[in-house]
């Protein structure tokens, strides 16, 4: 079943399984209206009792190459308030509701599956470092690249791969910026499990029917095991 | 080059370099190893972008020796404050702004592998040893072994680590997350060095830092607040890259 209502995502409900899609093809960048709109669908979803799961992936060949720098850079420069030096006082709202979206995301009592296919860099690497479970292609392709044009992830993206990777593993891939394999995102313990890339979407919908039923994000180590091992 | 209390520092490229020098294990003097004001200053330089600590020679350090901590217990100076001066120590490495990495090769033993682990990036040699040894001593880790160990290992591992005191080869080091890199022997101080240029060389200090203050929350604070603070340290750096872009960029 199709939940409209949303120009940037795709959200469809089957058998209790939410399926998620960026959709600001081709690459499914996160512009401005992608952000807003995803932090009304998270809302519309918790205050849901019909999602038992939730999948989330990007529309067509990409996951997403995350956010839209230009539009956002302009943005932060006409909304951020400044002290008389141009030095920043208080953040804008929409950006620390991007942050608080990702928070509210984690803490989701469903699980939540990030199924990636082709390009997930900056900000889309840390929606997907947000959701409790990442399924990739062989193909897929991750990175940070913020610090390359002068700039560092900033969804919590550096705290989260300082969690799941190690503190030296965050620092050099923050600093470097560079794009790595789905093989090294495995490595790196980012990704859970790379599936064929046609297998993808029916594998990660197969775990969250499996996972829905008793999920509790504690056990996500012995689901991974369990289902991955 | 300048030398204190067995340890040296010096400045190549960008890079700071902190040698311990009391070959051949390298034994640390006192649990402050370095006097903390001598490190504050040779760390303030403004255009450091990273540190490599390594030891002279052969090995990296095989820590204190525990014979001169306890004669020191009944010294006028508590031992608690003794040890407090040590922690300082590392902490103040721990939340440089900029990156540290420890080049070890040979014995890096208790306080050694106490200043390893209050690192942000461990590279070691093929034959490189870790242990904690204290315990065979009756003590325990003094300088945040304890609390550093297991942040990066996991209690399980930690715990049969500290409490067995046993040695390990750097490839259950590896394992066990205790370091990030192993190389061979002869190329541990070159290839620390080289990382760390080649991680900072086209980044500027700004940014660099923001990384750095980034994984200090990351550490330090709850999830919520380490997102609050990246995310007001992404609109600071965003701004000024607005700015520059639109080519209006203030002093």
């Amino acid at each position: 079943m199709n939940i409209p209502g949303y120009s940037t995502i795709l959200l469809q409900i089957d058998e209790g399984i939410g399926r998620l899609e960026l959709n600001t093809p081709p690459s499914n960048t996160m512009t401005m209206k992608f952000f807003t709109e995803f932090s009304s669908v998270l809302e519309f979803i918790s205050n849901s009792q019909e999602f038992k799961a939730l999948v989330i992936t990007g529309h067509g060949r990409h996951y997403s190459s995350g956010a839209d720098v230009p539009v956002l850079l302009k943005e932060i420069l006409e909304k951020t308030k400044t002290d008389e030096h141009g030095r920043l006082t208080v953040v804008p709202d929409f950006l620390s509701n991007n942050y608080r979206s990702l928070l509210m995301l984690e803490s989701f009592s469903i699980p939540v599956i990030s199924a990636i296919r082709g390009v997930c860099l900056g900000s889309a690497l840390e929606l997907a470092l947000f959701s409790h479970f990442r399924l990739c292609g062989e193909d897929a392709v991750f990175g940070l690249p913020e610090a390359s044009f002068n700039l560092v992830p900033g969804l919590g993206g550096i705290y989260k791969l300082a969690c799941i990777s190690g503190e030296a593993l965050a620092l050099e891939r923050v600093l470097k910026g560079s794009t790595f394999t789905a093989e090294d995102a495995l490595k790196y313990k980012i990704i859970d499990k790379i599936v064929p890339k046609k297998a993808l979407m029916p594998t990660a919908f197969n775990f969250a029917r499996e996972v829905m039923q008793d999920f509790r994000v504690e056990k996500r180590g012995l689901y991974i095991k369990k289902y991955f091992s | 080059m300048e030398t204190i209390n067995k340890i040296s520092w010096e400045i190549r490229n960008d890079i700071g370099i902190i040698t311990l020098v009391n070959p051949p294990e390298n034994y640390l003097v006192q649990p402050e190893f370095v006097p903390i004001e001598t490190l504050k200053k040779w760390t303030s330089y403004d255009y450091l972008k990273g540190i490599m600590i390594c030891g002279a020679g052969k090995h990296f350090s095989g820590g204190g020796k525990l014979e001169n901590l306890f004669k020191m217990i009944g010294d006028k100076e508590p031992i608690s404050e003794t040890m407090g001066k040590g922690k300082a120590v590392l902490e103040h490495l721990e939340n440089l702004d900029i990156p540290v990495v420890a080049a070890i090769q040979g014995i890096c033993f208790g306080g050694g592998l106490e200043i390893a682990l209050a690192s942000h990036i461990r590279v070691c040699s093929e034959n490189a040893l870790f242990a904690f040894p204290e315990i065979n001593q009756g003590i325990i880790p003094g300088l945040g072994g304890t609390v550093r160990c297991p942040a990066k290992t996991g209690f399980p591992k930690a715990i049969k680590f500290i409490m067995s005191g046993d040695m390990i080869n750097a490839e259950d080091a590896m394992e066990m997350r205790l370091v990030d890199f192993i190389v061979s022997k002869q190329k541990v101080f070159d290839f620390s060095f080289t990382f760390l240029q080649k991680l900072t060389r086209d980044r500027p200090l700004p940014v660099i830092n923001a990384v750095m203050k980034a994984l200090k929350n990351a550490r330090s604070l709850s999830p919520e607040e380490a997102m609050k603070e990246e995310t007001r340290m992404f609109c600071e750096l965003a701004l000024a890259e607005a700015k520059r872009r639109n080519g209006s960029s203030e002093s």
